[in-house]
């Protein structure tokens, strides 16, 4: 074997310090001794970054989805007076990419005020979750904010009929999942 | 009730009487196999509960400095896991390989489990009574009965059949036996001080110098800690369990409560090991202020001897407890030495500093002798039962000595010694190689070029 440089003729006098006192060494150390006494008193904050412990406990406690997360679809219900907000106006089955929505309407007389006005009324509404791809598509087409997708990803059901959401359920919500904390 | 007791305990039965022609039978049942038994059982009965709950426990810290929270389910914050582990281990199948040799395969593990477990007899737990045999050789006894484990491990290696368990064995055993010739070193020094191999004997002696032998023995201690990571397999030195090359190493075959055993054995040779550091270096059960010790003079020990002993059981737990704390810090920590470099710091560095620090300490010990006896410093008096004892100069002498000149000479020396170690640079080696070749082709194709103008030679 040739003989060839050793790495110490390349070393500062300041490595050198570092290196006789096993600097690197407790520089490991205390990064983990910081996580681990941190650990210890801060209060546990499931998927926070910024916190010790990082870990959700998914099924007791609720998971943390991003901001942005397309999950469940709603059907959003006037505030004010409870009635949908929904116009039956069936943009959302039209920009579906895959058809997964079916608006059913009727024509009937309304009576708003003083008039009474032919409208288009809601009568059921179909949502196929299994088809559908959480593209957001429909929610943008939807000109009263009627229809949303919330941060719910618990779709799982245990029939291939469970998918197809009524009306009531998307008005109502789903809550199959009950978190102990 | 009491009656029954008291006849069980205290009075010999007849065949103790008929087998041993005791002149006082009583006192020899009491003495010698009651209390024994019970201290044994008491004992046996902490440690591996407390074998188990080290488990756990690795788990948590290990959890806490990943940023996980660890076993959560089983009880309040996972307390109960180690039972549903033990029932889970105790209720699996016990499987043996077709081609294993049964009856290694089956003793292996119990070799293993005892050698970790009898040593337990001589650690001193505690003052007074908390020993379960005093034995006036109790750190050689230690010494030479773990180091039978080393033959649990390889017989295990060897009885599977299994080129991943016998590998594992194979480096277990080399590492096992370089890194107890260190730790056997290491300690001398420390015992020039105590003048006993008795682990209660250790103690005394380092309360009467005044003095942990930590700060007589930095080097020792630094060395020892070193060594028993190695020799308890524990990171960075668990290359015989290397998951990412041997899947589990010497164990790789074995299942269940077997698994189980070594997995007993390695968690109480740790408990073992530190009990050792304690004893030799930390001062055993003693804590200025609260056992042994006034704390300078100021508050002096509990005096009530039976609430003495409990605080020395209570103190000398919490210093295993620190040490192994310490273990399990590192092994989270540190990534795992390579082979050669697990062989070199054992051979090159730990060995000559344990040597070099025997030699030293012989050196500032027999220079701080009494001038009668043929010291320079006159640093040393005759205490209690003419043992030698450092003044409070020689104290801080031996603190300046240890810290201040050994630890920089070895330091001097062991770099002398291994200065050209780090040549076996493998990337470097092979660029050189490369760059050698590529001289020698480009000369090679020079001298053709001079002949024949018009062929251009390639790189």
């Amino acid at each position: 074997m040739p003989a060839v440089k050793t790495t110490a003729a390349k070393r500062t006098l300041g490595q050198l310090i570092r290196r006789l006192l096993l600097f690197d060494l407790f520089k490991g150390l205390m990064v983990t001794f910081r996580y681990n006494v941190r650990a210890l008193y801060e209060p546990r904050d499931g998927g926070n970054p910024n916190q010790a412990l990082y870990t959700e406990q998914y099924p007791i406690e609720p998971a943390r989805v991003s901001e942005r997360f397309r999950g469940a679809p709603r059907l959003n219900l006037d505030p004010e007076n409870g009635s949908t907000l929904c116009i039956a106006c069936d943009l959302c089955a039209l920009a579906c990419p895959v058809d997964c929505i079916e608006v059913g309407s009727i024509r009937r007389e309304v009576r708003e005020g003083e008039k009474v006005n032919k409208k288009k009324v809601l009568t059921t509404f179909i949502y196929d979750t299994s088809r559908c791809m959480f593209c957001n598509l429909c929610v943008e087409a939807c000109p009263t904010d009627c229809l949303e997708l919330t941060q719910s990803f618990e779709l799982a059901v245990y029939h291939r009929a469970g998918f197809r959401w009524d009306r009531e359920m998307l008005e109502k919500g789903i809550n199959y999942v009950k978190y102990p904390k | 009730m009491q009656a029954i007791l008291t006849t069980l305990l205290f009075v010999a039965p007849d065949w103790v009487v008929k087998l041993t022609g005791e002149r006082r039978p009583n006192a020899f049942w009491a003495e010698y196999i009651v209390w024994p038994a019970v201290q044994i059982i008491v004992v046996l009965f902490i440690v591996l509960t407390l074998v188990a709950y080290l488990v756990y426990l690795e788990r948590k810290v290990s959890a806490f400095m990943q940023s996980r929270l660890g076993p959560m389910h089983v009880g309040p914050w996972g307390l109960l896991q180690p039972l549903a582990d033990g029932i889970k281990l105790l209720l699996k199948e016990d499987i043996i390989p077709s081609k294993a040799d049964r009856a290694v395969f089956i003793v292996a593990p119990i070799v293993s489990v005892v050698a970790a477990l009898v040593v337990l007899a001589v650690i001193p737990w505690g003052a007074s009574w908390a020993t379960i045999a005093n034995v006036n050789i109790g750190l050689l006894f230690i010494l030479a009965v773990s180091s039978v484990g080393v033959l649990g491990l390889v017989l295990a290696g060897w009885s599977s059949n299994s080129k991943y368990s016998l590998l594992g064995a194979l480096r277990s055993s080399a590492q096992m036996v370089s890194y107890e010739i260190g730790m056997g070193l290491s300690i001398i020094g420390a015992l020039m001080f105590a003048r006993t191999l008795s682990m209660s004997g250790i103690i005394d002696a380092q309360r009467a110098d005044g003095m942990w032998y930590l700060m007589f023995q930095p080097l020792g201690f630094l060395v020892y800690v070193v060594s028993a990571l190695g020799e308890t397999n524990r990171a960075p030195f668990d290359l015989p369990e290397a998951e990412s090359e041997l899947v589990a190493g010497y164990h790789t075959e074995y299942s269940g409560f077997r698994w189980a055993l070594f997995f007993m054995a390695e968690y109480s040779a740790m408990i073992v090991t530190s009990a050792v550091a304690v004893t030799v270096f930390l001062g055993g059960w003693m804590l200025p202020g609260v056992t042994g010790t006034s704390f300078f003079g100021l508050f002096g020990p509990i005096s009530n001897p039976t609430l003495h002993t409990f605080a020395s059981i209570i103190v000398f737990a919490g210093k295993i407890m620190l040490l192994i704390y310490a273990y399990m810090w590192f092994r989270w920590t540190w990534p795992r030495y390579r082979y050669d470099q697990l062989m070199e710091l054992g051979w090159k560095w730990m060995i000559p500093a344990s040597l070099a620090n025997i030699v030293l300490t012989g050196i500032w010990y027999v220079l701080a002798l009494p001038k009668p006896q043929g010291g320079l410093l006159n640093l040393m008096q005759g205490g209690a039962s003419g043992r030698l004892v450092p003044t409070k100069l020689g104290i801080a002498y031996f603190i300046v000595t240890g810290f201040g000149v050994t630890i920089p000479i070895v330091w001097g020396l062991l770099t002398t010694i291994n200065r050209r170690s780090r040549d076996f640079n493998l990337h470097e080696q092979r660029q050189l190689q490369i760059q050698l070749r590529r001289e020698r082709l480009e000369k090679m194709l020079q001298q053709p070029a001079d002949a024949q103008p018009a062929e251009s030679g390639g790189q």
